[in-house]
């Protein structure tokens, strides 16, 4: 099978001494490429800028003219985690522009999976704001040009932190489902299960919080036994991957023991919600200790693909699974409450 | 009918700013006898180093409380995760329930395109109870 890859890597310029979303991250997720050793099978999409109206299907004009102007006075610090430069601007609407074409490329193909290697990274970034690393929400720029034409989207958010900023965009959205495993208690805060989609989708919002040391056989049985049979009745036509790879054990920013063998598994698994090939890409989000980055691309990748790698084995044995079963419960009560809040006009 | 203050948050994140605003609520919970939720958001980039700012935090609370002459059993410091905006919003809701939130105007993050700082910005979009911005002195 063929793996459509983003052909523009344009993030030089974005960049702040000694802050761990650097350069070397895509160099690394490309690496992982490399070692699958692909030859023909590998296809690039076309360098791409995302317009203003591909961009505004996401974000507010406010806040895109405000983040290009603050990047053209030089940049500076957005808040205690995020930072612009001069090049942040034009880097960031190549980000978000590389989803769109890979998506594009694995449309015009029929066939194939798409890797989108991109910096910043997207998932937390709100409509209007920028945090968390994250300055456009690339995820949700291609989601929702998928929307637009007719499609049902998938998102399944793996990196350990909650993916905020997606959640709140498609909140009342019942043409896309998110998915999110995260550590908890971490930032952002957010991704609790009772938070479950707005009045016009609930229940399309999927999340699964986790404890520190949890590992892969968790995370796994979180998505086999909560997210599957909403999944399942959802149908999606497309189904995109928050990859971040920030849950491996190594990861120093958080504390998930997963492994490259579990990232793997979980690719596989969530591969098969695509109703046929070309409807399946993984975008990089966090990941941030480069080796298990580069082990953890080429692992899911591989799994995908079907192609030899050798992965870590797969881990066992963390805590969490009593969280993942409340959970559930904790789903299945917020549902009945909001449903029966809808019937009476008091839910939003 | 003025409501009473009962609990104040205001935020924290050791900036020259955001000390004159854990002053101006400190000087208000003096006078008003409120209680006071000093919070603290812990970013991505924060846990890194936790336990050294929230040590370096406890004690210029600590200074701040004696300075104001207020009850240091009436101060609170909350560390949560998150990013400012969300956590200090998050204060108005159960168990804090602050009934006023309290920011200087800039924290650490310097957006010079604008007048305050983006999490005043955002609070004042966002909050459900009143809000205090303390201007940098």
């Amino acid at each position: 099978m063929k793996l459509v890859l983003n052909g523009s890597f344009e993030d030089s310029g974005h960049e702040e001494l000694g802050h761990p979303e650097r350069p070397e991250r895509t160099s690394a997720a490309l690496l992982g490429v490399d070692d699958l050793h692909l030859g023909d099978d590998l296809v690039r999409a076309p360098m791409y800028a995302a317009t203003r109206a591909e961009l505004m299907r996401v974000h507010a004009g406010t806040y895109l003219d405000e983040l290009g102007a603050f990047c053209y006075a030089g940049g500076g610090d957005i808040d205690e985690d995020t930072y612009a430069t001069y090049d942040s601007w034009s880097v960031a609407q190549h980000a978000a522009g590389a989803g769109l074409a890979v998506v594009q490329e694995l449309q015009r193909l029929g066939d194939g999976v798409g890797f989108v290697v991109t910096r910043p990274p997207g998932h937390h970034a709100l409509a209007d704001r920028g945090m968390g690393f994250c300055l456009l929400n690339n995820i949700a720029i291609s989601a929702a040009a998928l929307v637009a034409q007719g499609e049902r989207v998938l998102i399944v958010d793996w990196d350990v932190h909650h993916g905020n900023g997606t959640q709140a965009i498609f909140w009342n959205q019942p043409d896309v489902m998110y998915v999110s495993t995260h550590q908890s208690p971490l930032f952002p805060g957010s991704g609790a299960a009772y938070e479950i989609g707005g009045m016009n989708a609930l229940g399309s919002t999927i999340n699964i919080p986790v404890p520190p040391g949890a590992t892969g056989d968790v995370v796994r049985r979180a998505i086999d036994d909560v997210a599957t049979p909403s999944i399942a009745a959802f149908e999606p036509t497309w189904v995109l991957v928050s990859a971040g790879f920030d849950s491996h054990r190594d990861d120093p920013m958080a504390d998930l023991a997963l492994t490259s063998g579990d990232f793997a598994a979980m690719a596989r698994t969530i591969a098969r919600f695509a109703p046929r090939a070309g409807r399946f890409a993984m975008f990089l989000e966090g990941g941030y200790e480069l080796n298990a980055l580069r082990t953890s691309v080429a692992a899911s990748l591989a799994a995908v693909l079907e192609s030899p790698y050798s992965a870590e084995a797969e881990s066992f044995g963390g805590p969490g699974a009593q969280q993942v079963q409340s959970a559930r419960e904790e789903r299945l009560v917020a549902l009945r409450i909001a449903e029966e809040a809808a019937t009476q006009g008091d839910y939003s | 009918m003025t409501r009473m203050l009962s609990t104040i948050a205001v935020g924290f994140d050791g900036s020259p700013d955001a000390k004159t605003a854990v002053r101006w609520a400190f000087n208000l919970a003096v006078q008003v006898g409120a209680n006071v939720a000093v919070v603290h958001a812990v970013g991505m980039l924060g846990r890194l180093d936790q336990h050294d700012t929230v040590q370096s935090l406890e004690t210029s609370i600590s200074q701040l409380c004696d300075d104001a002459g207020l009850d240091g059993s009436r101060v609170q410091l909350h560390v949560a995760n998150g990013d400012a905006c969300s956590v200090l919003l998050r204060m108005a809701d159960d168990p804090i329930a602050a009934d006023l939130l309290v920011v200087g105007s800039r924290g650490q993050g310097k957006h010079p395109g604008l007048l305050l700082g983006s999490t005043s910005l955002e609070l004042a979009e966002h909050t459900t109870v009143p809000l205090v911005i303390v201007p940098s002195l």
